[in-house]
């Protein structure tokens, strides 16, 4: 906490120096959230924690292609504690320097940020590079140091390197290799454990023909010698209106849990494999009304959990240029083993957003095979309504109500503040 | 002192980056743009409205980046190819709404005011993840068991 408060300081600091002729963005959104919690058996509690989420981006620095980049969130609790950990808390998601170069998507970042290359999704303090090379190929590299929790530093290493190379054929082809080595992470008590992460990885777009599309990545521990995962996509698209899609995933747990911190539920140990696969359709009826339908099949090899469907389906409708969207779902999960729960789950929704005003309702319920501390279901409802008072000032508030296993009713207000803010009025706002 | 001994390798790559940006190395392709030329609204966008043929830099057509319920859903398979495109029109706050280190709000509170937006964990999460935890760990792990765990620990040891 006091290491993030120090970092957040310093970002702040540091930002009138450079902000001198720049592009501002600022956006805040301010959340009060007001929950009664009333637990069978308990005292009914209140709990009111207040949170700011702040983000600033300052563009056009320098020579006009520097930028600077802050987001984070920080909480107080106004009555009861609503967290395990103290009254307040709070994070600094990124904090980062990045210069792009008007050729070849060329990008260097400096400070903390995330990365997604290929089978790399991290967040780092560190350097990132990346640029397009001639003849199709790309590269992108990382380097820094973790970004640790709060709660463990259990399994995060003292450094992340990685990087991938790409190689496309316009229209037709990508296929991307990428690797990653978190070295001199923690082990814990558990002396078996490589003190080290390392992953490498292969990725693919291919659009053989106009209506087909695959896409799909696979990755190889070789830190406990395994393949972690497979997952592929197929898309076929055979009338504008109407798109098939077909997934196949595979993970060993044993290689794809390897560097958790939180062995007891992310089990590596069983030696079991994972595998699933399914497929959806989608179809556009008419602009304003949309159909899909979805299914997913998977099957544990080993025997904790047995094999589950998952299916469902939703219309959706979109009117008066937006303005207008709703929809109805239905959702199953049916698992072949007596011990692993099923339910079913139904959901409507809509909301209408004209220029001033916005307002929307949400109802959900789940029905369960069998009752969970005896409750066989539950629901909540949403409503939420809110003004513009500006073009980008707005206040809403929400109110929600539900019953469920846990809770006798659980009643929570929302009061949301958002302001975005840009000294340019050039170009979108993201 | 290896943190430094990193940071010199990546200052490394950086000059031996800029000294071949002049030679036939580098692509000569111009950037994608900072951000999105035109504002879009809130709700899914479909690229082919506006847009044929190819995005330039990215080399794959526009139509296969619409928000399609397909795209969603699958979205980690285009952010680890083109993730520079994403940038055009998503700040990294937009991917951390949900993907984060550490976060207490559940995205579905955040944007309570967002039904139409597919949201982790609507409705009473804390006993249906029980569930969903047991059916399938792995699509748990993408963001929570290496990250954001800071709320599990009070119930999860
Ligand atoms: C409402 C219309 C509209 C929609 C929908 C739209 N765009 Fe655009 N986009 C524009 C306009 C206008 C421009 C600027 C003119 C141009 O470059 O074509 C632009 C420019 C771009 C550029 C920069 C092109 C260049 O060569 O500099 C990219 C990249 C882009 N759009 C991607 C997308 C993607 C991906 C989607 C779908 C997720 C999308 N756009 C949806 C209107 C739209
Ligand atoms: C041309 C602009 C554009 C580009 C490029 C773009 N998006 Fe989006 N994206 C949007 C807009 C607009 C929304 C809707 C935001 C809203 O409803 O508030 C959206 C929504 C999303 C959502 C949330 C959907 C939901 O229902 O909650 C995800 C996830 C997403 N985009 C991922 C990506 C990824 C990954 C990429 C890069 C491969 C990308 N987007 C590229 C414009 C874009
Ligand atoms: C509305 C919530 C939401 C938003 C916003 C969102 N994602 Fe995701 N993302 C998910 C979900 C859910 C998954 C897991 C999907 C699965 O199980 O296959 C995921 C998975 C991923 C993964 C795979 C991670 C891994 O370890 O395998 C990447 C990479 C990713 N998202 C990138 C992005 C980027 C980049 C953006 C912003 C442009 C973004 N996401 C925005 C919900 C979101
Ligand atoms: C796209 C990322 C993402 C994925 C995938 C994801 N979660 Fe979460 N989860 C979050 C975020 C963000 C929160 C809110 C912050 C918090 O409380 O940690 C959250 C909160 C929770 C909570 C606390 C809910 C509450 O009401 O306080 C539980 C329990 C949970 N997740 C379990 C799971 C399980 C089980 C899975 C897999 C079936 C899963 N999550 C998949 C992002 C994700
Ligand atoms: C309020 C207490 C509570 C919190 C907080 C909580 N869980 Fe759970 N979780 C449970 C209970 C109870 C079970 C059911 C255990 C059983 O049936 O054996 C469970 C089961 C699970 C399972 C299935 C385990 C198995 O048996 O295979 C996963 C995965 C899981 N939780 C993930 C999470 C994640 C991730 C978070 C944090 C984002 C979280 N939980 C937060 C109480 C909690």
């Amino acid at each position: 906490m006091k290491h993030k408060l120090r970092l957040m300081t310093l970002a702040f600091a540091s930002l009138p120096s450079l902000a001198a002729a720049a592009d501002l963005g600022i956006d805040a959104t301010s959340l009060i959230r007001l929950e009664e919690r009333s637990v069978p058996g308990f005292k009914d509690e209140n709990v009111v924690p207040a949170t700011q989420f702040l983000g600033v981006d300052l563009d056009k620095l320098g020579d006009g292609n520097l930028s600077f980049h802050l987001h984070g969130w920080g909480r107080v609790d106004l009555a009861h504690r609503s967290t395990d950990e103290g009254t307040t808390d709070g994070d600094l998601s990124y904090a980062y320097l990045a210069y792009r170069f008007p050729k070849a998507d060329g990008l260097i970042r400096l400070g903390r940020f995330y990365v997604y290359e290929g089978i790399a999704a991290e967040q780092l303090d560190g350097v990132s590079v990346r640029g397009d090379l001639a003849k199709g190929f790309t590269a992108s590299l990382f380097g820094g140091a973790p970004v640790r929790l709060d709660i463990t530093d259990r399994n995060k290493g003292d450094y992340v390197v990685g990087g991938r190379v790409g190689f496309r054929v316009p229209g037709i082809l990508e296929i991307g290799a990428s690797a990653l080595r978190e070295g001199n992470t923690d082990t814990g008590q558990t002396a078996d454990l490589k003190n080290y992460r390392q992953l490498v990885g292969g990725d693919i777009w291919l659009a053989p023909f106009r209506m087909i599309e695959v896409r799909g990545h696979s990755s190889y521990n070789t830190a406990t010698d395994g393949f972690a995962e497979h997952s592929y996509l197929v898309l076929f698209q055979p009338l504008k209106d109407l798109s098939i899609s077909a997934e196949y995933n595979d993970y060993r747990l044993k290689d794809y849990f390897a560097s958790t911190n939180l062995r007891s539920l992310f089990n590596p140990d069983k030696g079991e494999t994972l595998r699933s696969y399914g497929g959806s359709v989608t179809y556009v009826i008419a602009k304003p009304v949309e159909v899909s339908a979805d299914y997913k099949r998977i099957n544990y090899h080993g025997d904790s959990h047995g094999n589950t469907h998952r299916y469902g389906g939703e219309v959706r409708l979109t009117l008066a240029d937006r303005k207008v969207r709703a929809g109805v779902s239905y959702h199953r999960a049916d698992s072949s083993r007596a011990d692993v729960n099923s339910y079913h789950e139904v959901r409507g929704w809509g909301l209408y957003d004209a220029t001033a005003y916005f307002a929307s309702l949400d109802a959900i319920a789940h029905f369960y095979r069998q009752s969970i501390d005896t409750r066989s279901h539950d629901y909540e409802f949403v409503g939420s309504a809110g003004y513009r008072i500006l073009p980008n000032l707005a206040l809403s508030g929400d109110i929600a109500y539900g019953r469920n296993p846990r809770l006798d009713s659980e009643l929570r207000g929302v009061v949301r503040l958002t302001w975005n803010f840009t000294s340019t009025s050039k170009g979108a706002a993201k | 002192m290896r943190r430094i001994k990193l940071l010199s390798l990546c200052a490394a790559f950086v000059g031996a980056m800029a000294l071949t940006a002049c030679t036939h190395v580098i692509s000569q392709e111009t950037s994608l743009p900072s951000s999105h030329p035109e504002a879009l609204g809130e709700g899914r966008v479909d690229c082919s409205e506006c847009h044929e043929d190819k995005i330039k830099g990215v080399l794959k057509p526009y139509a296969s980046f619409s928000h399609t319920p397909v795209f969603v859903k699958n979205h980690r398979f285009y952010a680890g190819e083109d993730g520079r495109l994403c940038g055009v029109c998503h700040k990294p706050s937009f991917c951390t709404d949900c993907h984060a280190n550490e976060l207490e709000i559940k995205p579905s509170i955040r944007y309570g005011n967002r039904p139409d937006r597919e949201l982790v964990h609507r409705g009473d999460y804390l006993t249906r993840h029980r569930i969903d935890g047991k059916i399938d760990p792995t699509s748990c792990f993408k963001c929570h068991g290496r990250t954001n765990n800071e709320q599990c620990v009070a119930c999860h040891r």
